[in-house]
């Protein structure tokens, strides 16, 4: 019989595409040949705005990259802001800092499984992610007013102190989420569809996800065992205990099972951070810079000049954000303005193995090992 | 050693100067050179290219590799200056597969092409666009 091969298009505008991403497929059959992602629909800008504002002012630009979890874009940037300038921040501010990124990446990983099994045609576990979703987006809330887009931290700490009542309700939190996580295995893990969909689909070697570029819970996924908080610490990490969670398969089950591992640990994680935190009464007395300052000093926060301009230089900073390596590369000239603001988010350079992962599958696998790799579309068209 | 001290030594010709990026070793390379530079670079053990920066300084561009080893724990920094008015330098597509979407996109922002590309068209912005919006003298006002 003679066949003829076909292109399907899909997207942008497709409810499992998380957002507005297009995958062009050369479909033979229903086998894929080809599959090739066509980006941009949400492309913003980010890059060229941050050369038109100030290091303060584009702060908030780096909460809308990944709307998901955006505090560790936020301290991403700041990081970098901070090693180029060299600013020290307070012990307590580190904390909280840590607090509020663990917290996003249980979030990022609720929301990712969530929309992974929403996909695949289960809705339980979608709905269950967002109910544990709003206990965390209402701490989010009483720490900063903000459930999603924070501009909570800033060079030299963070904006507030902790309000009252913060920390027994965090504890009921994660309580509360031991249990759920339990649930959540006992409800997916052994699933006979889900594993069928899940077991040997968008296999990717650990070679190959490395040369690929590929960083986060899908490199570990696929066996390599490497976390930046581990290997190569920055704030409070270097301190705390935590394994990096890997699993050797690199199927979409593999990279799965890292993401129930990874929020077990954030849960040691923050256990830990509360238990260690240090006292509010312990006012810093870090500054940065001359006069004049703005704001009193704080416990939470560095002496910091109302006017900031960095000395001149480059720095690339790099976290282990909820998706992989998210790195910020930052040229100064001395300005209030960065020269150059490159933004290396780990879910554009997750994609990029796509292709190769979905040949010789089936659409429906596709998005399956699409939704394992977990992007969000505003951080790969920036 | 550090690696960037070790790269130099190993290649005298491609290594223009060595330095520090803060933290990380740098190398700047002839760009003629950048091809082999890569090449000897992978094989010390980089094998994460982590990112690919190209900027504008006006008069010339740079374009910045960020490297990392898995095995040795070791960041590495290459840098190469390529000429104003024709910026190209070589594509490292065929060591290192998750360069291509990152030069493609400094293709697409900042105007450089990677020779020896497979591909290098526009990713981000749409077809047909007008001029590269990170370059320095890029007109925000016209419509492209």
């Amino acid at each position: 019989m003679e066949t003829d091969e076909l292109i399907v298009n899909m997207g942008p505008v497709h409810p499992s595409t998380h957002g507005v991403l297009r995958f062009r497929l050369r479909m033979d059959g229903e086998i894929i040949k080809e599959c090739t992602p066509v980006l941009g629909y949400l492309h913003r800008g980010t890059e060229k705005l941050g050369e038109m504002k100030t290091y303060l002012q584009f702060i908030p630009y780096t909460d809308r990259l990944d709307y998901v979890s955006a505090f560790p874009y936020n301290y991403a940037f700041v990081k970098a802001v901070e090693e180029l300038a060299g600013i020290e921040v307070p012990l307590r501010a580190e904390y909280i800092r840590v607090i509020t990124m663990e917290l996003n990446r249980i979030v990022n990983h609720l929301v990712s499984i969530g929309s992974l099994l929403m996909d695949l045609g289960a809705s339980t576990m979608m709905l269950w992610g967002f109910r544990e979703r709003e206990n965390a987006l209402q701490l989010f809330e009483k720490l900063c007013g903000a459930r999603m887009t924070f501009n909570y931290i800033k060079p030299g700490g963070v904006r507030e102190d902790i309000p009252e009542g913060f920390i027994p309700q965090l504890n009921e939190f994660l309580k509360d989420m031991e249990k759920r996580i339990e649930d959540y295995e006992q409800l997916i893990n052994s699933n006979e569809i889900f594993l069928m969909r899940m077991k040997n689909i968008g296999v990717i070697s650990a070679e190959e996800a490395i040369n690929y570029g590929m960083t986060g819970p899908t490199l570990r996924g696929s066996g390599v065992n490497y976390d930046l908080r581990k290997y190569e610490p920055y704030s409070i990490y270097r301190d705390l205990d935590f394994r990096a969670c890997v699993r050797n398969e690199g199927d979409s089950y593999a990279r799965y099972l890292v993401r129930i591992d990874e929020m077990k640990e954030s849960l040691h994680i923050l256990r830990q951070v509360v238990d260690t935190m240090p006292e509010a009464k312990i006012v810093s007395s870090a500054k940065y810079g001359i006069a004049p300052m703005t704001g009193a000093p704080s416990a939470v926060s560095t002496y910091f000049p109302r006017i900031f301009a960095p000395p001149a230089g480059e720095v690339y900073s790099r976290i282990e954000a909820p998706k992989g390596e998210l790195g910020f590369y930052i040229i100064s000239d001395g300005t209030t303005k960065p020269y150059r603001v490159k933004i290396r988010s780990p879910s554009f350079c997750n994609l990029t193995a796509i292709p190769k992962m979905v040949q010789g599958l089936k659409i429906p696998d596709l998005i399956a090992a699409f939704g394992t790799i977990d992007v969000v579309l505003g951080d790969v068209d920036r | 050693m550090n690696p960037a001290e070790e790269l130099k030594q190993k290649l005298p010709a491609a290594v223009v100067s060595t330095g520090m990026q803060v933290n990380k070793p740098m190398a700047v390379i002839k760009t003629e050179e950048l091809l082999n530079a890569a090449r000897k670079v992978k094989e010390m053990g980089f094998d994460h290219l982590s990112v690919i920066t190209g900027t504008d300084y006006n008069d010339h561009f740079e374009v910045v590799y960020n490297f990392f080893s898995y095995n040795n724990k070791q960041n590495l920094v290459l840098k190469v200056i390529a000429d104003h008015d024709k910026p190209e330098v070589d594509s490292l597509t065929s060591l290192w597969k998750g360069a291509d979407w990152l030069e493609r996109e400094t293709y697409d922002l900042v105007g450089i092409r990677f020779n020896g590309h497979p591909n290098l068209v526009r990713i981000l912005l749409a077809e047909g666009w007008m001029g590269h919006p990170l370059q320095k003298d890029y007109d925000m006002m016209r419509r492209k």
